[in-house]
C-alpha cells in the first residue's frame, strides 16, 4: 500500500548505518563486560596495569562511537524517516481521503523498523563473528587470563531489539501527526515540507535572474534537505576523522576496522543526503528541462546550492570530533600520570575532505547525469 | 512548417508492449491554429510530446523546417525547446515552492523578456503574483501555466486541454488573448480538446481515434473566441 517491499528495499541506507553503529559498539561492550567478570583472577601488577589500560582503551572507544557514530546514525535514521515520510505524503493523503482511519495507514511504517532490525542483528552476528580475533588481538601476549567470550542479553536487547522497535515507534508516531492534518494540505503540494513558509517581501523590483531566484529559494524553503546536507557532511568528516584517529589510540587490527566503518558510514550518510536532496528536486528539475533549461542551468540552480552547506558541515564535523576525542582522552586518563598526546591531525583532516569532495561531486555528477534523462511523464504520476 | 511522417510509438515491452500512436502523418503551416480531437486514451497528448520534442518517436520523422528533431540528442532537444516550444500541460507543473510572478518569470528568463507583466495582467492574475500555486484555484494555476508558456514568446504554443479547468467566460477570455498573441506574433498553434466547439476557432482540425490520425480538416472560416458555442 503506502510502502511497498521495493520501497522498503530502499531503506537498505538505514540498515548499513544501524549495522556499522552496532557491530562497533557490540565488539567493545562484550568485551568490556568479559573482562570485568575476570577482574578478580588478575593479580600480578602487570595485568592490573594492562587490565586498567584495556579498561581505559574500551571506554574511549565507547565514548567516542557512542557520542560519534551511534548518536549521529541515530539522528541521522531519524531524519531519513522524516524524510521519507514527507516525501510520502500525497500517498498518505490519498489513502485518507479514500476513508482509510489515519492509524492504519500510519502502521504500515512499521518497516522503518524492521530495516533497522536487520541492519542491526547483521551487525550483533559480525560482532561475533570477528570476536575471537578482536579478544586475542586485545589480550595478545596472554599478560592477562584468558577472556572467554559470553553472550550478554543485554546487549543484544538495547542494541538490537530496543532500537528496532523504537525506530518503528517512532515512525508509526511521526506518520501518524502528518496525517493528522487535512486531507487538502496532504494532497496539494504545500510550498515546504515543514509549517508555512515566511512570505519573502517580492515587490519584483529587485530583478534577480529565475535561477538565481530559484537557487535562493530552494535552499530557504526545503530546509530539511539542507539540514540533511550539512549533518551529513558533518557526520562524514566527524566519522572519517575518528576512525583515522583511533587507529592511533588502540591496536593496528582495530584501527583499521574502524577506519572501514566509518568509510562506510560516512559513505552511506553522504550518499542518502545527496539521493533525498535530488529526489526532493526531481519536479522542479524536470519542469526545468520541459520548459529548456540546460542541464547546467537545472544543476546550478537547484544542486549547486548545496555545496556552500556541506562545507558548513565538514568544518563542524571536523571540530566536533577533536574536541570530543579530546574529552573522552581527558575524562578516561583523568587518573594517570602520563596522559596519551594528543593534537589536531591535520593530515586526517586533508585526507578525509579529500575524499569527502571527490564523492560529493561524483554523486552530483551522477545524478545531474541522471536529470538528463528525466521526463515529464515520470512526475506525472507523482 | 512541423511534418509527421510515419510516427509510430510504443510504450511497454514485451507482452504489456502496447502502440499508442500509429503511422502518423500530418503537415501543420507556421502560423497556424490546429486542434487535435480525440477520445480519452486516444493518443492525443502522447502526440503532443512527440510533436514537441518532449518524447521521441519509436521510429518516424519530426520535421520542422526540414531539421528532424526526432533524431536530436538530448542537449539539442533541451536547446530546441528553449527556442521554439511554449507548453501548456494538461496537469500544469507549477513549481510548488514559487510564487506566481517567479513560475511565469521562469518561461521569461529563457528567452530575455522583461516585459512579461503584460501577460499577467491579462490573464487576470494580476492580484495573485505573491500568491504561491497552492493557495491558487484550479483554473487559475491553468493560466499561470498559460502565462508561462506566452512569457517564452515562442514559435510554437502547444496547450493540452488548456481550458479544461476553466468556466465559461474565463474559459472565452484566455483563448481569446492567445488568439490576439497569435494574430500580433504569428505564432503556431497545437491544442487538444475535448471541446467540440472550440475546434471552430482552428484552421486545422486533426482527429484522433486509437492511435490513429482518423481525419484532417481545413476550415475556411474560423470564428473567434466569443461567437464560438460552449
Ligand atoms: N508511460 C506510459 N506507459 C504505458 N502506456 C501509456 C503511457 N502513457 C500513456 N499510455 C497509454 O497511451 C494511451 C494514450 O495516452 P495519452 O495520454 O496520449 O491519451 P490522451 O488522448 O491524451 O487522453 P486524455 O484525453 O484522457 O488526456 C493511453 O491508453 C495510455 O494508457
Ligand atoms: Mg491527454
Amino acid at each position: 500500500m503506502v510502502i511497498s517491499i521495493k520501497d522498503a528495499a530502499k531503506l537498505f541506507g538505514i540498515s548499513i548505518i544501524a549495522c556499522c553503529a552496532v557491530l562497533v559498539c557490540t565488539l567493545f561492550l562484550n568485551f568490556y563486560f568479559d573482562i570485568m567478570q575476570i577482574k578478580d583472577l588478575i593479580v600480578s601488577q602487570q595485568a592490573i596495569a594492562m587490565y586498567e589500560a584495556q579498561i581505559s582503551q574500551v571506554k574511549v572507544v565507547c565514548i567516542a562511537t557512542g557520542g560519534g557514530l551511534l548518536l549521529t546514525s541515530v539522528v541521522m535514521l531519524l531524519f531519513y524517516i522524516k524524510n521519507y515520510i514527507d516525501t510520502h505524503k500525497k500517498s498518505l493523503g490519498i489513502l485518507k481521503a479514500i476513508g482509510y482511519p489515519n492509524i492504519k495507514i500510519a502502521k504500515h511504517f512499521w518497516v522503518f523498523g524492521l530495516s533497522v532490525l536487520l541492519g542491526s542483528a547483521i551487525g550483533f552476528a559480525g560482532a561475533f563473528c570477528l570476536m575471537p580475533a578482536f579478544y586475542a588481538q586485545q589480550n595478545s601476549g596472554s599478560i592477562l587470563p584468558e577472556v572467554t567470550i559470553n553472550f550478554h542479553v543485554s546487549i543484544l536487547f538495547c542494541l538490537v531489539i530496543l532500537p528496532a522497535v523504537l525506530f518503528a515507534a517512532l515512525a508509526i508516531i511521526y506518520a501518524y501527526f502528518k496525517l493528522k492534518r487535512a486531507v487538502l494540505a496532504l494532497l496539494k503540494d504545500s510550498p515546504s515540507d515543514t509549517s508555512t513558509p515566511k512570505k519573502h517581501k517580492d515587490n519584483g523590483k529587485k530583478q534577480l535572474p529565475f535561477i538565481k531566484e530559484l537557487q535562493k529559494s530552494t535552499l530557504s524553503q526545503k530546509k530539511s534537505l539542507v539540514f540533511f546536507v550539512i549533518f551529513s557532511a558533518f557526520c562524514f568528516s566527524a566519522m572519517t576523522q575518528m576512525s583515522f584517529k583511533m587507529r592511533e589510540l588502540s591496536s593496528e587490527m582495530m584501527g583499521a576496522m574502524m577506519l572501514l566503518i566509518g568509510l562506510a558510514l560516512a559513505l552511506s550518510t553522504l550518499f542518502i543526503a545527496i539521493t533525498a536532496v535530488v529526489r526532493g528536486n526531481f519536479k522542479t528539475i524536470a519542469i526545468m528541462r520541459t520548459l529548456g533549461y540546460s542541464q547546467k542551468e537545472c544543476r546550478y540552480a537547484i544542486l549547486d546550492g548545496y555545496r556552500p552547506m556541506s562545507y558548513i558541515g565538514f568544518a563542524v564535523g571536523t571540530l566536533y570530533q577533536h574536541f570530543m576525542l579530546q574529552i573522552a582522552v581527558d575524562v578516561v586518563f583523568a587518573d594517570f600520570d602520563n596522559i596519551p598526546e594528543y593534537n589536531f591531525d591535520f593530515i586526517a583532516m586533508f585526507v578525509s575532505l579529500a575524499i569527502f569532495i571527490a564523492i560529493y561531486e561524483l554523486l552530483i555528477f551522477f545524478y545531474s547525469e541522471k536529470t538528463k534523462k528525466l521526463s515529464v511523464k515520470e512526475i506525472m504520476l507523482d | 512548417m512541423i511534418e509527421a511522417k510515419n510516427i509510430n510509438k510504443f510504450y511497454g515491452n514485451g507482452d504489456s508492449k502496447f502502440q499508442v500512436l500509429k503511422n502518423i502523418n500530418l503537415t501543420i503551416k507556421n502560423g497556424d491554429f490546429a486542434v487535435i480531437l480525440g477520445a480519452s486514451g486516444s493518443g492525443k497528448s502522447t502526440l503532443l510530446n512527440v510533436l514537441s520534442g518532449l518524447e521521441r518517436p519509436d521510429s518516424g520523422e519530426v520535421l520542422y523546417d526540414s531539421a528532424n528533431i526526432a533524431v536530436f540528442s538530448d542537449n539539442e532537444l533541451t536547446k530546441f525547446r528553449k527556442n521554439n516550444i511554449g507548453f501548456i500541460f494538461q496537469q500544469y507543473f507549477l513549481l510548488p515552492n514559487l510564487n506566481v510572478r517567479k513560475n511565469i518569470k521562469m518561461g521569461a528568463d529563457l528567452v530575455g523578456n522583461t516585459e512579461y507583466t503584460a501577460i499577467i495582467e491579462a490573464l487576470g492574475l494580476g492580484e495573485k503574483m505573491q500568491k504561491t500555486p497552492n493557495e491558487l484555484s484550479g483554473g487559475e494555476q491553468q493560466r499561470v501555466s498559460i502565462a508561462r508558456a506566452l512569457a517564452k514568446q515562442p514559435q510554437v504554443l502547444f496547450l493540452d486541454e488548456p481550458t479544461g479547468a476553466l468556466d465559461e467566460q474565463t474559459g472565452r477570455q484566455v483563448l481569446n488573448y492567445i488568439a490576439q498573441l497569435q494574430a500580433e506574433n504569428g505564432f503556431t498553434v497545437i491544442m487538444v480538446t475535448h471541446n467540440h466547439n472550440i475546434a471552430n476557432m482552428a484552421n486545422t482540425i486533426i482527429s484522433m481515434n486509437s492511435g490513429r490520425v482518423s481525419d484532417i480538416t481545413q476550415n475556411q472560416t474560423p470564428l473567434n473566441a466569443y461567437e464560438i458555442g460552449w
